[in-house]
């Protein structure tokens, strides 16, 4: 019965976390390190620290962290619960808000919010760029990649971004094993 | 991209798009964003291929999608996924971005211990993730230009685009240079560019219909 104990705390450890991750996931990330390395035991620091890696990495979301703190911790029965303990209850929050936010569709006040949105969410989106590049330490390589890719998207934006993308990792390996 | 005001005033998203369909297209979007960066896959596939959401659309489902709770990812998953066809749209799009990317990420995980330290792997890596990070300033940069220019390109900047700027060079400067945490700081922000959007819905209600292209 061990690993049904395991299951339900996982369960009491990720649902909290999932509603109070204002701002996304890596608002929570250090919680859920203290809570999985210190308090429960699931991984250690130097696997934390790994896993984090991997899913930032590895495509699809970075909150992906969660998922494999509890397949580390329970195997595929504890990638599940964690998913589901993880992703389901904010994203029931989310879509009551849209729900709500839909009828308003039509007014004036609705453009307004959703127009107001609009650079902020550009800006974000920089920002969330800035964060990516910094992450690594400052590499100057990595931001004339960044620079490079961002380029060719405005320049060619017909081109498929997985070949520049492709392109992108290969220059900066290959310049990388010459220096 | 013209679009004529009667096209315009109906909802753009396709009738046709299906369950499997989103599922399908939402796990394509996640597979393909080695590195992070999803959030630009989904605006190449969904605002620029396909045009099932406008620029205002997207970029206010994107905000929204990072001050509530939740992975942004997921969220924006949820916001466009209802947009798109409702509930099931929601459900197969957080499930297209979720259950591809969990078991690529487990398998990476498993493998990882044993190329572990394996310098050409490492370096790809961090190639991916400066490219994605590329990709993301290419979505910036490009929508940015067209959310600021609303009004005809000859009438030049007008105050209110000065103001449209200003507001995303502050968000960018705030959150991205000084690290001022998320969500309290966009609540902040969003009063000015409330206001701003707001004596613009009013001046030009029609404007929206036309920012498409």
């Amino acid at each position: 019965m061990e690993d049904s104990r395991t299951l339900v705390a996982l369960l009491f450890v990720f649902v909290p976390l999932s509603l109070v991750s204002i701002g996304g996931g890596p608002a929570v990330f250090a919680e859920m390190q203290h809570q999985a390395v210190t308090v429960h035991g699931w991984v250690t620091q130097r696997q934390f620290v790994d896993l984090f890696a991997i899913s930032r990495a590895a495509p699809g979301p970075g909150a992906l962290l969660a998922t494999l703190i509890g397949w580390q911790a329970a195997g595929w029965p504890g990638a599940l619960v964690v998913s589901l303990a993880f992703f389901l209850p904010s994203s029931i929050v989310v879509y009551v808000a849209a729900c709500f936010w839909n009828r308003l569709r039509g007014s004036t006040w609705h453009r307004a919010v959703e127009d107001g949105f609009v650079p902020i969410a550009a800006g974000l989106v920089l920002a969330g760029a800035l964060a990516i590049l910094q992450s690594g330490g400052t590499d100057p390589l990595a931001g004339v990649i960044a620079l490079g890719v961002a380029t060719c998207r405005l320049w060619r934006p017909n081109f498929h971004p997985l070949i520049l993308l492709g392109l992108g990792a290969s220059v900066f390996a290959f310049v990388r094993a010459l220096v | 991209m013209k679009i004529s005001a009667v096209e315009a005033t109906e909802p753009r998203p396709p009738r046709s798009a299906s369950f499997a369909g989103l599922f399908v297209l939402f796990s394509k979007i996640a597979l393909s964003s080695f590195g992070g960066g999803v959030s630009a896959w989904m605006h190449a596939a969904l605002v620029e291929r396909r045009g099932w959401l406008d620029e205002t659309e997207f970029w206010s489902a994107l905000a929204l999608a990072r001050i509530m709770p939740g992975a942004n990812i997921v969220n924006l998953a949820v916001l466009i996924g209802h947009r798109l066809i409702g509930f099931r749209g929601a459900v197969a799009a957080v499930a297209g971005i979720l259950v591809g990317p969990s078991f690529i990420v487990v398998t990476a995980a498993t493998l990882y211990r044993r190329f572990a330290g394996a310098m050409i792997l490492d370096a790809v890596l961090a190639g991916a993730a400066a490219s994605a990070a590329g990709l993301l300033i290419g979505m910036g940069l490009k929508s940015s230009s067209r959310i600021v220019r609303k009004g005809p390109a000859s009438k030049g900047l007008t105050a209110h685009d000065v103001g449209t700027i200003a507001i995303l060079v502050a968000t960018f400067a705030l959150i991205g240079v000084l690290r001022f945490p998320t969500a309290p700081t966009v609540l902040c922000l969003m009063p000015c560019s409330l206001g701003l959007a707001w004596f613009g819905a009013r001046k030009r209600p029609m404007e929206r219909e036309y920012d498409g292209g």
